[in-house]
């Protein structure tokens, strides 16, 4: 497997984390009262540094294992099979942008939009790196 | 079995080229050894200054390296 493609899967599962602690995040435990046990904005910091410091200590583990082939710049098909996997993750954040607007339309929750636009983001995200990784698969 | 209407000889080349690795000769044209295994096994179609960089490390002819193949024609 090419250092690019270990990359292309560190980043899915690093994001794959990320968008669980997401998830997550939305049902966070509150007290009695109904009070944030933990602060939403403490919590989502944590995770979104844990997703920084994973993905570079992964990186660096990888690059030192090929420390040649880490340094290469990216040639003609590496930088074909990113723009086609972009090109897949465009098309799933404007659906996901348009399921977002339909569910404020529907719902007028404005925390709601925040969320399902973000998740948007992540998903399409997820599905360019998912296509990075099959379209090095195929070759 | 290549997907794409070109077939190349890369393989070939290699062998007489004192068993050149793949490694060797994506070094020369300046791609990873990923990418030349890619065009030799017909699933990745170079750009033109690539082709031209295998011709040249095997210094042969661009067409000794790469045919075109006209849609129905066999392999």
């Amino acid at each position: 497997m090419s250092f690019r493609e270990k990359s292309a899967w560190i980043s899915f599962v690093c994001l794959l984390l990320l968008t669980l602690g997401v998830v997550l995040s939305l049902h966070h435990p509150h007290d009695a009262q109904g009070n944030d046990v933990i602060n939403p904005l403490h919590l989502a910091l944590a995770i979104f540094v844990g997703f920084i410091v994973l993905q570079a200590v992964l990186h660096l583990i990888v690059a030192a294992q090929a420390p040649k082939e880490a340094r290469t710049p990216k040639d003609e098909r590496e930088r074909f099979i990113e723009l086609r996997a972009a090109r897949i993750g465009f098309y799933s954040l404007v659906v996901g942008e348009v399921v977002a607007m339909a569910a404020f339309h529907a719902h007028g929750r404005v925390g709601m939009l925040m969320w399902t636009v973000l998740l948007a983001i992540l998903i399409a995200w997820l599905i360019k790196l998912g296509s990075e990784i099959v379209l090095y698969r195929r070759g | 079995m290549s997907s794409l209407p070109i077939d190349n000889n890369i393989r070939r080349l290699r062998f007489e080229h004192g068993e050149m690795t793949q490694q060797a000769l994506a070094e020369q044209v300046g791609v990873t050894r990923q990418t030349i295994n890619a065009i030799e096994l017909g699933k990745y179609s170079p750009s033109l200054e690539v082709a031209f960089r295998i011709a040249a490390a095997f210094s042969a002819p661009l067409e000794h390296v790469f045919q075109y193949r006209k849609p129905g024609e066999k392999q």
